[in-house]
C-alpha cells in the first residue's frame, strides 16, 4: 500500500532508544528543577523579556541553560519517529488504526486540559502547559500500540480455533 | 454489513496468512473483517472479489443499519 507522509520502518526503533531515556530525563529535570551546569552557554533569541540584569533583547544573543531545550528536542524527535513511522507490514487497516487513535488522543489530550484549566491557576498552570505540549504524542503512541497490541491478540485466538 | 469470507477462506482451503500475502495485506485485516470489525475499502473488496472469482456483494452484505 502506497502511504504519504510516514516515515520508514527503521526510524522506529531509533525513535524508541531517543524517547525512552529522553522521557524519563525530561521528567527528571521538571520534578527536581535540574539543569545541567555545563549546558550554561549564550544562544541566539528572537525576544527575550528584561530580566535581572538583562533588558529586553530582539534578535540577539542571550545567557540560557540548554537542558531543557535538548531534553524537549529529543523527546520530540523520539517520540514522532515511534509515532509516525510505518509499520513493518502496512495496509488501510494499520492506517484506520493509525488516524482513529490520532483523532482519539487529541480528543483526549484538550479533555484533560480542559479539566487542568478549571483546577490549576496561576504558576501550577506553567507545568500544565509544560506537560501539554508532549501529552498528545504520548496518548497517541499509547493508544495506538495498544490497538495495534489488540488485533495481534485476536489473532493468536483466531490461529487456535483454526487448529 | 456481513461478510462471508470465512466460509470463501474455508472452500479455497486458505488460511488467514496466506490470503493476507496474497491480496497485499495484514493478517489484521483479514481477521478483522472475518470478525465484522472493520469494513474493507472499496479497492480490497474488489481484490477479494477478485481472487474468490466471485462478485463483491456474494462476499460482502448490507445489513439494516449500514
Amino acid at each position: 500500500m502506497k502511504t504519504k507522509l510516514l516515515l520508514p520502518n527503521h526510524f522506529k526503533k531509533v525513535g524508541w532508544i531517543l524517547l525512552v531515556p529522553s522521557t524519563l530525563l525530561g521528567l527528571f529535570i521538571i520534578i527536581f528543577d535540574y539543569e545541567f551546569r555545563f549546558l550554561d552557554t549564550k544562544v541566539f533569541t528572537i525576544y527575550s523579556g528584561s530580566g535581572f540584569f538583562q533588558d529586553p533583547v530582539f534578535f540577539g544573543l542571550i545567557k540560557a541553560n540548554l537542558t531543557g531545550t535538548l531534553v524537549g528536542i529529543l523527546f520530540l524527535t523520539g517520540a514522532i519517529f515511534v509515532a509516525f513511522s510505518k509499520a513493518k507490514r502496512e495496509d488501510e487497516f494499520i492506517a484506520k488504526i493509525r488516524l482513529e487513535s490520532l483523532l482519539w488522543a487529541t480528543y483526549i489530550n484538550y479533555g484533560v486540559l480542559v479539566l487542568c484549566f478549571l483546577f490549576f491557576y496561576e504558576f501550577e498552570f506553567l507545568y500544565v502547559m509544560i506537560f501539554n505540549m508532549f501529552t498528545i504524542l504520548i496518548f497517541f503512541i499509547i493508544r495506538y500500540y495498544y490497538m495495534l497490541y489488540k488485533a495481534n491478540k485476536s489473532l493468536s485466538h483466531e490461529k487456535q480455533s483454526e487448529g | 454489513m456481513k461478510n462471508n469470507l470465512k466460509v470463501e477462506r474455508a472452500i479455497k482451503n486458505i488460511t488467514q496468512e496466506e490470503l493476507a500475502k496474497q491480496i497485499g495485506v495484514t493478517r489484521q485485516a483479514i481477521n478483522s473483517i472475518e470478525l465484522g470489525k472493520y469494513v474493507p475499502s472499496t479497492i480490497l473488496a474488489l481484490k477479494l472479489s477478485r481472487y474468490f472469482n466471485k462478485a463483491v456483494n456474494e462476499i460482502f452484505f448490507i445489513e439494516e443499519g449500514d
